[in-house]
């Protein structure tokens, strides 16, 4: 982003009642340009808030992260430069720079390292912080020509890798990467020294640029893609199968289709991390099973699901995919080798996301993985990712024996064996229940999207009381899978979220949900902050079927009118720990 | 090709956004209130990134009007001023 494009953004109107997101910017040095970037980047990110950035004192980056407890913003960005670990390290200090003053200079930076270590670990687990650790080339201080690595200049990046290592995994905080910011922002392009002198501003544009778009997505994550739809013929493998056969088709070093291999590879790493995987491919049915099933291929077969190879259009494919997997389609990705399959995919499908496999071209290859890795890419794994794609196949296997309306039979539901497991706890606060908030669409209350600090401060109210609730049957577990929260008060329970992942849609969970908290609180009425979007059918259904009506906002539901129109349940009930 | 006039107001108006067209013209840090360190800090960054050009420090002082600068642009780019 150019700096006038992020001035001209900041121009821009923010729809009148937007909730505020503030932003402590925590850095030493005047925040000027970054400051501009950071808060265009968020308002891109989040363009339904209106965001405020607040930097810190010049020259006092020590202070301004003491302080970010008391500002209590809803993330606090940190920018640590050289300078920060001793101002010797920064040119506007005229500090010693002579061989007996480098040993000080290590020894205050370690004490500096400490104390960020500290300080993370107690504001992390309050205030969300995303982190750049210097970036700079470091002065020329020691006393070794550039080309020879020193002592002194390896013990100082030791340490700031200690201390990223020991940042990165600490509650509320996430670090930029910097290989990421090496590829987007090379070294010898960061430093303005003129800029540093005349405004205190050390960042060449680009490089502020760079750095604000990382900090950016660490504060407000895209959210990650959940499927992959790819192509089979010079995608997964090289060669047609219906021309070459089985054994003609190839992805190995000696037939110059290695790069094949590294996309399978990548595949089935993406499959283990909880990405659905289905294969949209113009094949013989039999014959891509049978290419799926040979014993060399590093993307197992289990792996994949569905497998749609015919001889219909791919959009038509596309389309079964996302019905098996319930998904939306902004939410795959589709990889081809052909651009007019893609095309027609896209034609079809417009927020599919289409990316081209570029067959002839290893290095390209290369960068499309990179790029499905920003794609895919989560912070964390979860229970939830190991089990998503087998819950998935057990779903349709359901869905086999439910009948005309969708529905599943009361004898299927009843011998299913089906155990649900309500959680009350807050502490500690599970991340998948944000998570799930933040992803579901179909059953959503009202559609409304958290950011990690506001989940917080709403969920940790004392007045909140918070639900995650867990589903397994005798076909396999289905983990976490609705999350509810709301406010108690007397007997009545004020809804603010739920949502239940589609996984588990047609187990009635929704009714045995209601009905436990009934009569766990012993309410009288559960009012729902119902909201329609544009995908949130499910839950308009669900809720007409128990009001029976075109729906009110809020929508009061009475403990007299549950009981009258609750459908019977076969779970049995388990609860964690009292909330 | 968009002139260098049409580029610089476009500079102005990032700068300082509170600026109307017609006050953009006569801008100068004399004339406009919300002129002070930081303005002329964007503003010539914003000037250096969209010119591809380097400012000398002590240049600044006498580029910091709307005219001057356009002056010393137009002397960088060979554009004339008709």
């Amino acid at each position: 982003m150019k700096l006038i494009e992020a001035l001209e953004m900041l121009r821009e109107e923010t729809s009148e009642g937007a909730r505020p997101f503030r932003v402590s910017l925590v850095c030493s040095f005047t925040p000027s340009h970054l400051q501009t970037f950071v808060h265009a980047n968020l308002k891109r990110a989040l363009p339904d808030r209106r965001i405020e950035v607040t930097p810190g004192l010049y020259g006092d980056f020590w202070g301004n992260l003491s302080r970010l407890e008391q500002e209590n913003p809803d993330a606090g960005v940190v920018v640590m430069e050289w300078s920060d670990l001793d101002p010797r390290l920064g040119l506007r200090s005229l500090g010693d720079w002579s061989p007996g003053a480098l040993d000080d200079i290590l020894r205050n930076a370690r004490s500096r390292s400490a104390q960020f270590q500290e300080a993370v670990q107690r504001i992390g687990r309050v205030i969300p912080l995303a982190i750049s650790f210097p970036t700079l080339p470091l002065p020329p201080v020691a006393f070794t020509p550039q080309w020879r690595a020193s002592a002194f200049e390896l013990a100082l990046r030791a340490e700031v890798s200690a201390m990223s290592l020991r940042a990165a995994p600490a509650r509320g905080a996430a670090v930029v990467n910097a290989q990421n910011l090496d590829q987007l922002s090379p070294l010898a392009s960061r430093f303005d020294a003129k800029s540093e002198l005349n405004s205190g501003f050390p960042y060449k544009l680009p490089h502020a640029s760079a750095v604000a778009s990382l900090l950016s997505r660490l504060v407000q994550p895209p959210a990650p893609k959940k499927g992959l739809v790819t192509d089979l013929d010079d995608t997964v493998w090289s060669g047609i199968l219906g021309e070459v056969g089985l054994d003609g088709v190839s992805w190995d070093l000696e037939h110059h289709s290695h790069m094949h291999a590294v996309y399978q590879k990548m595949l089935y790493a993406l499959s283990e991390a909880g990405v659905l995987l289905g294969v949209a491919s113009k094949n013989d049915t039999k014959l891509a099973e049978e290419a799926l099933l040979r014993r060399d291929m590093i993307l197992p077969r289990k792996a994949v699901f569905p497998v749609e190879a015919n001889w219909g259009p791919k959009s038509e494919s596309v389309r079964k995919i996302l019905k098996s997997w319930n998904v939306g389609e902004d939410a795959i990705v589709f990889v081809d080798d052909s651009p007019m399959e893609l095309a027609e995919v896209q034609a079809a499908y417009p927020q599919v996301t289409c990316l081209l496999f570029p067959k002839e071209d290893p290095q390209s290859i290369d960068e499309l993985l990179y790029r499905l890795r920003d794609l895919f890419g989560k912070s964390a794994l979860s229970e939830e990712d190991a089990i998503r794609r087998d819950s998935l196949i057990r779903a349709q296997e359901k869905d086999m024996n439910a009948g005309e309306r969708g529905e599943v039979s009361e004898e299927f539901l009843r011998a299913a064996g089906a155990e649900i497991t309500l959680n009350f706890a807050k502490e500690p606060l599970d991340p998948r229940a944000l998570e799930l908030v933040n992803k579901t669409n179909q059953f959503n209350l009202n559609g409304r999207r958290y950011a990690e600090k506001e989940w917080l401060d709403f969920v940790m109210d004392p007045g909140t009381v918070l639900l995650v609730v867990s589903y397994k049957d005798k076909y396999g577990p289905l983990g976490k899978i609705a999350v509810l929260a709301g406010r108690l008060e007397n007997r009545t329970l004020s809804v603010d979220v739920w949502v239940m992942s589609c996984r588990a849609f047609s187990r009635r969970i929704e009714h045995r949900c209601l009905e436990e908290l009934f009569e766990r609180f012993g309410l009288e009425e559960i009012i729902l902050k119902f909201a329609a979007t544009p995908k949130n059918g499910p839950t308009r259904d669900f809720l007409m079927e128990i009001l029976g009506e075109e729906l009110a906002t809020p929508c009061r539901i009475s403990h007299t009118l549950f009981t009258s129109k609750r459908r019977e349940t076969f779970q049995q009930v388990l609860e964690l720990a009292n909330g | 090709m968009v002139d260098t006039q049409v580029r610089l107001e476009r500079c102005f108006a990032a700068a300082l956004p509170t600026l109307s067209a017609a006050q953009i013209a006569n801008a100068s840090p004399a004339s406009v209130a919300a002129w002070d360190s930081v303005a002329s800090v964007t503003l010539f960054a914003l000037v250096e990134e969209e010119f591809g050009v380097e400012i000398e420090v002590q240049d600044m002082q006498e580029l910091l009007s709307f005219e001057n600068l356009l002056g010393y642009l137009r002397r960088k780019t060979g554009e004339s001023a008709a």
